[in-house]
């Protein structure tokens, strides 16, 4: 298992050079002329005869992208992985703002995705071709034909512009007054733990007012996909032979599903789950911008469209960390999940 | 045990739920707009996001009268310069501001005199990449310049690049000498104290100048010296000035600080969040703002910012033109529209493409594109603009939120003139016009052009369909292929020559003339790079000398008639092809009190005089 570890995160550096490489190489050869876009958002920028010229010498747009892309190594083991200027921050600094929020909002997404689409799974297995098993899995079947766009407008519409329950946004008005106080402390930058830890549970429930609607976007979303599978391997489950024995032996059906077909059925599930997490955190953009959550989706995203090229790499260098390490996560939780398989 | 944990938090929720409806904030308002700023640095920022917080937490000498654009009223200076006052001297070389005491700064700090000399050099001094100080540098160098390393080697002979290095760490001891006596010589005698007043020396009369440091105009904004130099700025010293050019925003200390005096304080800036947070500065010199608080949101998504306008949440917030009709006749929403703002947009023909351009297609008259020189002919030029059905646009495109104006310039604007010749649709002058193109070879062999606009912009891009379709409907041989490139590719494009028919626009920097004459219809004029050297040529034989004239006569009549003649130039040579000016649209909830536009400002908002 140890050397499974070494290995995978010996790995690590060799992902991220790839990653980088590639993407400096596409994005420097767009050329000088594209790459000054972002810093010319308007003609009136250019009303200086040299302009242009002026700062493709101070960003070093003409110099080639194999020493732009050793300058750019070379500050990364600084710490220093540029300057966004679609987020008028550095990139790292950006990261890091943005990062709670997202985290904050997976986290949050994944304890109904889990629960409610294993539960979901378990009952469409069970009840397999039962106008339950019909009923969930047409439920399923929306849910994963939905655009996040149009599912995530609805539910802001109906549940903050009809009903004013579910506001978008972090916190209210009066949290952010309550946070700016002395006796406030930011630990995690995550408002609900945040809050928890500041021992002030009318944030907190600020907080999860704030996060219901996205969480609910995300959750109908990921539910079909993580249903289907719960349902797949409970099926299978169920058809084994150790399963009919325990009927044959005479266990009750609950004692059956429960104890010894939802568990197995449940291993392949952990480590899809696990996998999601990752796929979460990179399919929030949709969500964080239509509920106007500051994560990294919506930092990503503006980097994106404006050509942001150092916040553009620098996302894909923090994302291909996270990728990799959550990886190896996975891979170790489902050894230890299952005595039967051996990382080798 | 699952299921008392389950109605346990059901229960939290709702109660949470329950215990926050109907928040309401009477003391904050809050204004959703989208993005956020570049760099509070008003030497820096050059985006509307930033003049936003900008205008609301610094002050300047002089501002606009409310709405109008030619009045103007004291700021922080006690009176508004005039020749009649005494305070323009030496043909408008000479402009002193007697200034207001005791005005504080938030630091506590006492704004003087040195504070707005200290300024106005540390700007010219700053002058970063495409920012906005090339402004003020046009003015106060005669128009001679329009950037400080240019008049560094204008002055002293010596290229920017032999004296000092892009680490901003001077190259050698002559030039160490050259660049402090650049200082001594010629920024530092740009604004002197004169007791309590600061006057300023121009090399030349400079009709826009009084607009150049009004406010509205940010790189103009007072800032408090004292506590910018503790904190990292400028020194105020002629030896070392250059290690403060061209800074990069992490390098100032203002990008993420105000040091103004202004009618709001900075809180916070949530630059994640895309949310400014200012406070009341109880100790302004007009008096405290009513509102105590002001929040400006970025808030990129529109249907979000629509919603939390209806329930209630957001006092004000920005509506892109083609949504306006959902705010009609709601209850609680006063949407406000039809105000003129200082932008124009436009059709480009270029007369001289760069025989490279892969939107030429053969390069030739052949029916399968169109040669370099293709809009050298006035008749197609002329035929352009009689392509596009106006009123339609207008009404239908713009919502209505757009007017036609005679040339590339704003209504209102000095030398403007509603009763010259506007473009007009017209099938059949078009048709006659096409005709006689290319003597008559057009008419017979066809062509295939393109019409090019940025992705994203409607506007742009149905301007580019119009004229598809009413140009195909005239002859089956001319085809025109509409084509929308990134912002990048645009923008590379068009620097490059190598755009045959585009359509852009200009929003002005401050209400002069010069502002747009300049640009469009001056050999040196940003979009005549975009154009075409033959194009360029005909400017340097038209209009070019009546543009210079214009900017340095001090009669405002004779300006008037100079610009006036310019246009007339342009409109006779179909130089000019206007597509629409725009006209603003606010919206609000009812409650807001005290909101006017202005053209210079809108749609970013002036707090000090609104209330709910």
């Amino acid at each position: 298992m140890t050397a499974f570890i070494i290995r995978r995160l010996f790995l690590l550096p060799v992902v991220l050079f790839g990653v980088t490489l590639l993407l400096f190489t596409m994005v420097w050869s767009l050329g000088s002329d594209r790459l000054i876009s972002l810093y010319i958002s308007t003609p009136e920028a250019m009303k200086s005869a040299d302009a242009k010229q002026r700062l493709i010498e101070k960003y070093g747009l003409d110099q080639p992208a194999i020493i732009q892309y050793g300058k750019w190594v070379g500050n990364v083991l600084r710490g220093d992985l540029g300057y966004s200027m679609s987020s008028h921050q550095p990139v790292l600094e950006g990261l890091l703002a943005r990062l709670p929020y997202t985290l904050e909002l997976t986290i949050f997404s994944l304890i109904p995705v889990i629960f409610v689409g294993i539960w979901l799974g378990v009952k469409s297995g069970v009840h397999h071709n039962r106008p339950l098993d019909q009923g969930i899995r047409i439920f399923a079947i929306v849910g994963w034909s939905l655009p996040d766009f149009v599912f995530g407008l609805l539910i802001l519409m109906l549940f903050y512009s009809q009903l004013g329950w579910f506001p978008p946004g972090l916190y209210s008005l009066a949290t952010e007054q309550a946070m700016r106080m002395d006796n406030w402390t930011h630990y995690t930058r995550m408002v609900t733990f945040d809050a928890i830890l500041n021992w002030r549970w009318d944030i907190f429930l600020d907080g999860i007012r704030h996060l219901v609607a996205p969480v609910l976007t995300l959750a109908y979303l990921w539910w079909a996909f993580l249903l289907r599978v719960t349902r797949s391997s409970m099926l299978d489950v169920l058809s084994k032979d150790y399963i009919r024995t325990a009927r044959a032996k005479g266990l009750s059906e609950k004692v059956v599903i429960n104890k010894h077909a939802r568990r197995n059925a449940l291993i392949p599930v952990i480590t899809v789950a696990g996998h999601m997490v990752v796929q979460l955190m990179a399919g929030v953009v949709i969500v964080e911008t239509i509920f106007t959550r500051p994560g990294i989706g919506t930092f990503s995203a503006r980097a994106a469209q404006q050509l942001d090229y150092f916040a553009i790499i620098g996302f894909a260098f923090f994302f291909s960390l996270i990728l990799v390490i959550g990886n190896l996560i996975v891979d170790i939780s489902y050894a230890l999940i299952d005595p039967r398989i051996r990382l080798s | 045990m699952w299921r008392k944990v389950l109605v346990l938090t059901l229960a939290v929720v709702l109660v949470g739920v329950a215990g926050f409806g109907q928040v309401k904030n009477p003391d904050t308002m809050i204004y959703l707009p989208f993005g956020s700023p570049e760099s509070l640095d008003p030497h820096y920022a050059y985006d509307t996001s930033s003049s936003q917080v900008i205008f609301n937490t610094y002050d300047s000498l002089i501002r606009y009268d409310h709405s109008r654009i030619d009045a103007f009223l004291p700021m922080i200076s006690l009176e508004v310069p005039t020749v009649e006052n005494g305070l323009i001297r030496d043909g408008g070389k000479t402009i002193e501001f007697p200034l207001r005491e005791g005005v504080k700064f938030h630091s506590g700090n006492t704004l003087t005199p040195e504070d707005v000399a200290w300024s106005i050099k540390r700007g010219i001094l700053f002058d970063r990449s495409a920012g906005p100080m090339k402004l003020l540098i046009e003015a106060l160098s005669g128009a001679e310049y329009y950037g400080i390393r240019d008049w560094f080697e204008g002055f002293s002979g010596m290229a920017w690049s032999d004296a000092v290095t892009q680490d901003r760490m001077v190259k050698s001891a002559e030039a160490r000498e050259k660049l402090i006596a650049f200082y001594n010589e010629v920024v530092d005698p740009i604004v002197t104290v004169e007791g309590n007043s600061v006057v300023f020396h121009l090399n030349r009369s400079y009709g826009p100048f009084l607009f150049q440091i009004t406010h509205y105009s940010s790189w103009a904004s007072i800032i408090d010296s004292q506590w910018a130099i503790a904190n990292g700025a400028w020194d105020g010293k002629a030896d070392g000035w250059w290690r403060w050019n061209d800074l990069h925003p992490t390098e100032t200390p203002l990008h993420t600080k105000v040091a103004g005096s202004g009618p709001y304080k900075l809180v916070e800036w949530d630059q994640g969040n895309q949310r400014i947070v200012l406070e009341r500065f109880e100790d302004y010199w007009q008096g405290p703002a009513p509102m105590k608080n002001v929040i400006i949101w970025g808030v990129d998504e529109f249907s979000t910012r629509k919603a939390m306008l209806l329930a209630g949440d957001a006092d004000l917030i920005n509506v892109p033109n083609q949504f306006i009709d959902q705010f009609k006749n709601i209850p609680g929403i006063r949407a406000v529209t039809g105000f003129p703002l200082a932008s124009v947009t436009n059709i480009h023909m270029n007369w001289g493409v760069d025989p490279v351009s892969e939107y030429l297609g053969s390069g030739k008259l052949d029916g399968r594109g169109i040669p370099p020189d293709f809009f050298t002919d006035i008749h197609v030029r002329r035929a352009i603009i009689h392509l596009i059905n106006y009123d339609a646009y207008m009404e239908d495109v713009l919502s209505g939120l757009g007017k036609m104006v005679p040339t590339d310039m704003p209504e209102g604007y000095l030398g403007y003139d509603d009763t010259l010749p506007k473009a007009s649709f017209n099938l059949a002058l078009a048709e006659r016009e096409l005709k006689q193109a290319w003597d008559g070879k057009l008419w017979e062999v066809g062509f295939v052009m393109p019409a090019l606009y940025n992705t994203g912009n409607m506007m742009r891009q149905t301007g580019a369909e119009m004229l598809k379709v009413y140009m195909e409907s005239l002859n089956p041989k001319f085809k025109v292929n509409v084509i929308g490139l990134q912002w990048a590719t645009y923008l590379a494009a068009g620097n490059n020559n190598l755009l045959p028919l585009f359509f852009i626009g200009w929003s002005s920097d401050y209400p002069d003339p010069h502002d747009f004459i300049f640009t469009y219809y001056h050999s040196q004029g940003t979009y005549s790079e975009w154009r075409g050297e033959p194009y360029r040529q005909f400017l340097r034989e038209n209009t070019d000398a009546l543009i210079e004239e214009a900017l340095f006569e001090p009669d405002f009549d004779r300006r008037a008639e100079l610009y006036r003649t310019v246009q007339e130039i342009v409109i006779e040579n179909v130089v000019a092809s206007p597509l629409y000016m725009p006209t603003g649209i606010q919206v609000m909830r009812d409650w807001v009190d005290g909101w006017w536009y202005h053209p210079m400002r809108s749609p970013e908002l002036e707090f000090f005089f609104l209330s709910k």
